[in-house]
């Protein structure tokens, strides 16, 4: 019985041959079977749980001071964006850069459905990130035939264009200074204060988490990361790669999208300038500083980069430095980013145990189960 | 488009994305790969030259001299420490080495930013001589070094690039690093010679330019961009083809916002690029095989 568990742990603390190429993610080999997907399902709870725990103690930090929950928003945001860009660049392997004006599509419609309508507001959070994900959809069709930094570039460009575009068009979207001072959100007649603000910012930062981390391991998210890596099989299965690639993109603007949508009902205000063209850079860095395997990685990253740029008093202007400096590290060292090195960690100190434990007992089934 | 003082600050512009685009072009024609640190080069190489000028009371060619060493340096450094490294690792390896080079863009950009300061630094007077009087345009030192210099390059590695052994030896080992590896061609030597060069072209263009408008610590990326959209638009199958390119470019930079303002420049921008990378991704000038 427990040789049947030791292999399984030898497996997972090394990098064997059923672990492809680390870089530059370390997905899960599709072919490893049900007992893969088994596992990774029951460890996929497992970053649930720690996923809630880590909210909970965020908003418990937050108390009071308004500062910090500045810090949570923004947190939020960046693991919204960080989720979005995650969908397309690290399981289908583009690298769309036009997430700033898909936060923006998402920032810009609750504040036109909450300035200009007497709609509900939170309606602005659908047709936002419907309006991204068809911004996405559109831009994906015309570059289809770009990879790689063509790709990147074009996307670039795109983003820098919206920005101009809000920026001139003051009609609609109040120029420079964008829209502000307008009707908080009222959910059904209840309006939410700072409290809930950031209880709901966590809660949905974590249901998305987990609900794009669920799609990673679905049939349709392990067709979308075999495309990444062969695409030519994927398509001679009779899946059109483009339509999936395509699928994924609009998703991905979607979540960023949510995340613009959240950051400007919190804020009230939202300008040309609030989501910078740099902000996507920050959040392909997340998925690379956090760890490539799951979404988690992504939002894990973001919190990492807030605290680091944004809530080290002695970093002040260095953190960005150091940010830099940390992703470049960890992508040249440690391909699987900050969650890659803790799984591996803990992996090894349960197989240290387990060892210990048959040591001690040598039928001992239950024990191991729980521990893989 | 009458107004030959504009057309000399297209040439100028146009130059410096020329310079920018035969950067990445020696990388990619040696290495099979777009080096977006380009940006970085040329800002590091402009910012430490003022910063060394101004805060340290330098003279101006030491200066120089130091800003274009350190810039190679890093141009190898990326090469060895980040590129090499990184695509042994195999598989998806064109995104990998991307993003860790664009990782790269932003290290440098922020340690400029914190050691050189965030503001932006003027540029050196680099030759004292009146500026120039052609028709009706005053061409200043600064830009008139700028265009001839550029064309000098041009012109010299072009003869480089096609008659002399090492030219060769460039072209063989960026059609396929394998091949050239098999036919017992120094591939890591050439490759790690290409990245130098390329550090220091972009060096030398980030240094011209920046005598002309300034630079600061977050000027590299726009330049990266533009950069490469020189070679997009020209073409990577013929040198002249980054040239044109960049010309093409510091023509959009200059007239489009004479005549429809500055909003409508990245719009136009993105037009320009997204018909050259749906219809024509090989740019004006490609390679053609005669088979």
């Amino acid at each position: 019985m427990s040789t049947e568990v030791s292999p399984e742990h030898s497996r997972a603390a090394t990098p064997g041959p059923l672990t492809p190429a680390p870089a530059p993610s370390a997905a899960p080999n599709p072919s490893a079977g049900r007992e893969s997907a088994r596992r990774s399902g029951v460890h996929d709870k497992g970053s649930l749980m720690v996923a809630v725990v880590i909210g909970a103690l965020l908003i418990v930090w937050a108390g009071n001071n308004s500062y910090r929950y500045s810090l949570v928003q923004t947190a939020a945001l960046y693991a919204l964006i960080g989720v979005g860009v995650y969908i397309p660049f690290v399981m289908g392997g583009s690298l769309s850069l036009a997430y700033a004006a898909y936060a923006s599509i998402g920032g810009y419609s609750v504040a036109l459905i909450a300035s200009k309508t007497s709609l509900p507001v939170w309606l602005g959070w659908f047709i936002g990130a419907a309006a991204s994900a068809v911004a996405a959809v559109i831009l994906g069709q015309l570059t289809r035939r770009l990879a790689g930094l063509y790709l990147a570039c074009i996307t670039f460009l795109f983003a820098q264009a919206f920005q101009s575009w809000l920026n001139s068009a003051s009609g609609i979207t109040g120029g420079q200074s964008g829209i502000g001072g307008f009707r908080a959100t009222s959910i059904f007649g209840w309006v939410p204060h700072h409290r809930a603000q950031i209880v709901m910012a966590v809660v949905l930062v974590i249901a998305v988490g987990y609900a794009v981390d669920r799609m990673r391991l679905s049939p349709w998210g392990v067709t979308l990361r075999a495309m990444r890596e062969v695409p030519a099989a994927v398509e001679a299965s009779g899946v059109r790669v483009s339509m999936l690639n395509l699928v994924a993109l609009g998703f991905g603007a979607a979540v960023a999208a949510l995340g613009g949508s959240l950051f400007t009902t919190v804020t009230s205000v939202v300008t040309p300038g609030t989501f910078t063209l740099n902000l996507v850079f920050l959040a392909v860095f997340m998925a690379l500083l956090g760890g490539q395997a799951t979404p988690w990685g992504a939002i894990a990253g973001a919190v990492l980069i807030v605290e680091l740029t944004l809530n080290v008093p002695s970093l002040e202007t260095s953190g960005s430095l150091l940010v830099a400096i940390v992703v470049l590290v960890v992508m040249l060292v440690a391909p699987t980013g900050v969650l890659g090195i803790v799984n591996t960690g803990r992996r090894r100190l349960a197989s240290v145990v387990a060892d210990r434990r048959r040591a001690d007992t040598p039928i001992d089934q239950s024990d191991g189960d729980s521990l893989a | 488009m009458d107004q030959p003082q504009l057309w000399v600050s297209a040439l100028t512009q146009g130059s410096f994305f020329g310079l920018l685009g035969l950067a990445y072009y020696l990388v990619l024609i040696g290495a099979g790969f777009f080096n977006i640190a380009v940006g970085a080069y040329a800002s590091l190489a402009g910012l430490l030259t003022s910063w060394l000028v101004v805060e340290k009371d330098f003279s101006l060619w030491p200066a120089i001299a130091i800003a274009l060493a350190v810039t190679v340096v890093v141009a190898g450094a990326t090469e060895l420490l980040v590129v090499r490294p990184v695509q042994r690792r195999g598989r998806g390896s064109e995104l990998a080495a991307l993003v860790s080079v664009t990782a790269l863009l932003f290290v440098i950009a922020q340690f400029a930013g914190f050691e050189f300061g965030y503001t932006t630094l003027p540029g050196q007077q680099l030759l004292d001589i009146e500026p120039v009087q052609i028709g009706g345009a005053i061409i200043t030192a600064n830009a008139l070094i700028m265009i001839v210099l550029t064309f000098a390059i041009f012109l010299l590695l072009a003869m480089l690039i096609r008659t002399t052994r090492a030219g060769r030896l460039l072209r063989a080992v960026g059609d396929s690093n394998p091949v050239a590896n098999m036919l017992g061609l120094p591939v890591h030597r050439v490759r790690l010679i290409a990245f130098l060069l390329c550090g220091l072209l972009a060096g030398v263009a980030g240094l011209l330019f920046s005598s002309q408008a300034g630079v600061s610590s977050s000027s590299g990326l726009g330049w990266a961009i533009s950069g490469f959209l020189a070679v997009v638009i020209g073409g990577a199958g013929n040198i002249i083809g980054p040239l044109i390119g960049g010309i093409v470019l510091g023509m959009l930079q200059i007239f489009v916002p004479y005549y429809w303002g500055g909003n409508a420049t990245n719009i136009v921008l993105l037009v320009v690029a997204a018909a050259f990378f749906s219809l024509r991704p090989q740019g004006a000038f490609a390679q053609r095989v005669r088979v």
